[in-house]
């Protein structure tokens, strides 16, 4: 163990760090950590930036009014209560105090353990013992390359991929309703952990704060959107040099969620175009960005391409053909976070578990219930566990008339939410997250069993009390609530 | 599917002459184990960078080829002879010529090599040295960045080979050591790419306290 140094934060409170030689160092800042590993405090690489003081004003907004991690009560984000706040702490790694001396810097919590290597991760021993204690960055998740030395239990599987993009893509809608822009979003700075299915997102300090100057950052290779790269030689504030924003984040969420979901990157295929390897990148990456999967030009699609976004249902389809087609070098276009928030919850409810024991992936998207084949392994799901409810909402004023809401696949075991059950609920961040009901299979049956919801009503019309289940007939019509907002639920088996 | 990822080449030119015996080989051996752990362990640099060490005493040879992070062996140094820097180059030549590979109408061609020189002394084959210094400053076909290790390196040769040349002021452990982790944090760096637009110098970190930047 190093030696123990103190640093004074800003309300003159004193904190102590381990001082170790060669600390770790990003591409901004390096880092020590508390004696007891709870938080770490961070100084900057350069004198420059820890003296600007424009750097200070950012992070002091971040760490105050901006700050989703604290309730309004705390001095956090307006609007913010406890719950609220405690369920972005476990998904951001904000800062939390501004560190005055021995230098600039700031303090920030340590990552959740589950975020870290533990023991025997790697089928390679001396990886294993290399990578114990070190992030969980994506990358070794989502390359084909990498993956082959992570351990199969460690790598997770397809509803974690999809999990992890839930919880990113609501992080950075947070971010975003508050008119921050992370301005750097990249495999390096979301932590994984494909076994809960849970992200982090990390570097906070690089923040594009509203009416604060914006960071001098461009980001990461590979998620840095072509609009940036192709002006990032003009000078810092000519008008036409396009800098991190709410806009570019959003491209490389695309790029993350893609990532997540395909183990691959979405613009690097075969296509070449130069003989020098850095100008190729800058032109594959910026002006010449080409999605691999681009419908109407092939030029850089990949021999092989098994699994694509089709395999992933009509929502997401959609959201990827407009972040990378239409959106790539028009950033109006690209969906949102709230979009992909969206569209990504709709397809949680469209997942089924592959009936091949052996199939990696273990979920698949059941989009389609004509051919309900898993794209990862190519095994057909058995016509009698084919089961759908499709969901519809009572119409306002108009008693008895219902519109489509959601499709909900169903299986064994399947637990169902209040989204599920009342109308105009979201799964977000203010949901409340206990289990409404579960589908089972009993004796050749399935049902719908009652666990909390009152006023559940069978197709019959009778009252179906919690214990009791609605059995799950092809073509059968019933009330999940009987609530104003009680959602109807309709009943379609087999393809 | 196949794969379209860009390699990164790194070639370690380490200088193994008699002046190197004892606790500075020691530390070399050190420094080259320390540093493939900390690269295996960053997942961008796994990916990407190859690695290969030429060694150089009264002769060059290049003990490790090109090689994934994964497979690397560490290699068997000891140090005696003089210091053949001028044949060192001329491996590194020809190795840059077999082992990178250029872009083709169906692969992606790799990075430009990094090549990290370390050397405690001056080139005893004054005059394949300057032949080859001469060459590689022309050919660009990699970054270079040396290294003059203690009081008897002399910068002005490495001067000739490439802009980029440190100055640590002893063969120390504690120094070697340093240097690995810059060499380690360089490549990191770079194996994280496009930082900059084509044709501007590359980054690197900035060199360990007590390192000089020979201007």
């Amino acid at each position: 163990m190093g030696q123990i140094a103190e640093a004074t934060l800003a309300d003159g409170s004193r904190v102590p760090y381990v001082i170790k030689e060669n600390p770790p160092r990003g591409g901004m800042k390096y880092t020590y950590f508390a004696p007891d590993q709870s938080y770490v405090v961070q100084f900057f690489n350069s004198p420059k930036v820890a003296k600007d003081p424009n750097v200070r004003k950012r992070i002091e907004a971040i760490i105050g009014k901006y700050n989703p991690t604290l309730s309004e009560q705390a001095g956090g984000a307006r609007g913010n209560n406890d719950s609220m706040a405690k369920y972005f702490a476990a998904r951001f790694c904000w800062p939390t105090a501004i560190i005055t001396e021995p230098e600039f810097g700031i303090v920030c919590p340590a990552y959740p353990p589950n975020y870290f290597f533990s023991e025997n991760v790697s089928v390679i021993p001396e990886l294993s013992s290399e990578l114990k204690g070190k992030d969980k960055k994506s990358k070794w998740f989502t390359s084909p390359r990498l993956r082959r030395f992570i351990k199969e239990q460690e790598l997770g599987d397809f509803r974690a991929m999809v999990q992890m993009s839930i919880s990113l893509a609501r992080s950075i809608r947070r971010m975003h309703q508050a008119g921050l822009a992370h301005s750097d979003l990249s495999c390096n700075n979301v932590l994984v952990d494909p076994t809960t299915g849970g992200c982090v997102v990390i570097d906070i300090d690089s923040l594009v704060v509203p009416g604060v100057y914006p960071p001098e950052v461009i980001g990461t290779g590979g998620y840095i959107a072509p609009e940036v790269l192709e002006t990032m030689e003009l000078p810092f504030r000519d008008p036409d040099r396009k800098l991190p924003c709410t806009y570019t984040d959003l491209h490389a969420l695309a790029v993350l969620i893609y990532e997540y979901l395909l183990l691959r990157h979405p613009l690097t295929g075969p296509k070449t175009y130069s003989d020098d390897p850095n100008m190729d990148d800058y032109l594959s990456m910026g002006p010449k960005a080409l999605f691999i999967e681009n419908p109407n030009d092939h030029s850089n699609r990949p021999q092989e391409l098994n699994v694509t976004i089709k395999d992933l249902g009509p929502a997401l389809e959609a959201l990827f053909l407009r972040a990378f087609v239409d959106g790539l070098h028009n950033p109006d276009n690209r969906p949102t976070a709230m979009e992909w928030e969206k569209a990504l919850v709709k397809t949680w409810d469209l997942l089924h578990p592959c009936e091949n024991f052996n199939c990696a992936a273990q979920w698949f998207v059941l989009h389609d219930p004509q051919n309900p084949v898993c794209p990862f392994c190519g095994t057909r799901v058995k016509q009698d566990n084919l089961l759908r409810l499709h969901l519809k909402s009572p119409l306002r004023g108009r008693p008895g008339q219902w519109v489509p809401a959601e499709e909900v696949v169903l299986y064994h075991n399947m637990p169902l939410f209040k989204w599920h059950v009342l109308a105009n609920t979201f799964p977000d961040e203010k949901a409340d997250r206990s289990m409404m009901a579960y589908v089972c299979r009993y004796q050749g049956q399935w049902l719908l069993v009652n666990h909390n919801i009152q006023g559940m009503t069978s197709p019959g019309g009778s009252l179906v009390p919690t214990g009791q289940a609605v059995l799950l007939k092809d073509g059968a019509v019933f009330r999940m609530s009987s609530d104003d907002k009680g959602l109807l639920a309709e009943v379609s088996c087999g393809g | 599917m196949a794969d379209f990822i860009r390699r990164l080449p790194v070639y370690l030119l380490l200088d193994c002459s008699g002046s190197m015996m004892g606790e500075p080989i020691e530390a070399v051996r050190q420094g080259v184990k320390a540093l493939l752990s900390e690269l295996r362990s960053d997942p961008q640099a796994l990916e990407t960078a190859y690695l290969s060490v030429i060694t150089f005493d009264s002769s060059a040879r290049q003990i490790t080829p090109l090689t994934e992070l994964i497979q690397f062996k560490e290699p068997e140094i000891s140090a005696g002879g003089a210091t053949a820097l001028g044949g060192a180059l001329n491996v590194l030549i020809d190795c840059v010529n077999n082992e990178v590979r250029r872009t083709t109408e169906t692969q992606k061609g790799d990075w430009r090599p990094l090549v990290f020189i370390l050397t405690d002394g001056s080139p005893t084959d004054i005059e394949a040295f300057n032949q080859a210094a001469e060459k590689i400053k022309s050919l660009k076909a990699a970054n270079i960045i040396a290294c003059a290790a203690g009081s008897n390196a002399d910068t002005s040769y490495l001067k000739q080979i490439t802009e980029s040349v440190l100055m640590m002021n002893t063969l120390s452990a504690g120094d070697m050591a340093q240097f690995f982790a810059w060499v380690s944090g360089s490549i990191k760096m770079s194996s994280q790419s496009l930082d900059a637009k084509p044709g501007r110098a590359i980054q690197l970190p900035p060199p360990p306290q007590g390192f000089i930047v020979v201007p």
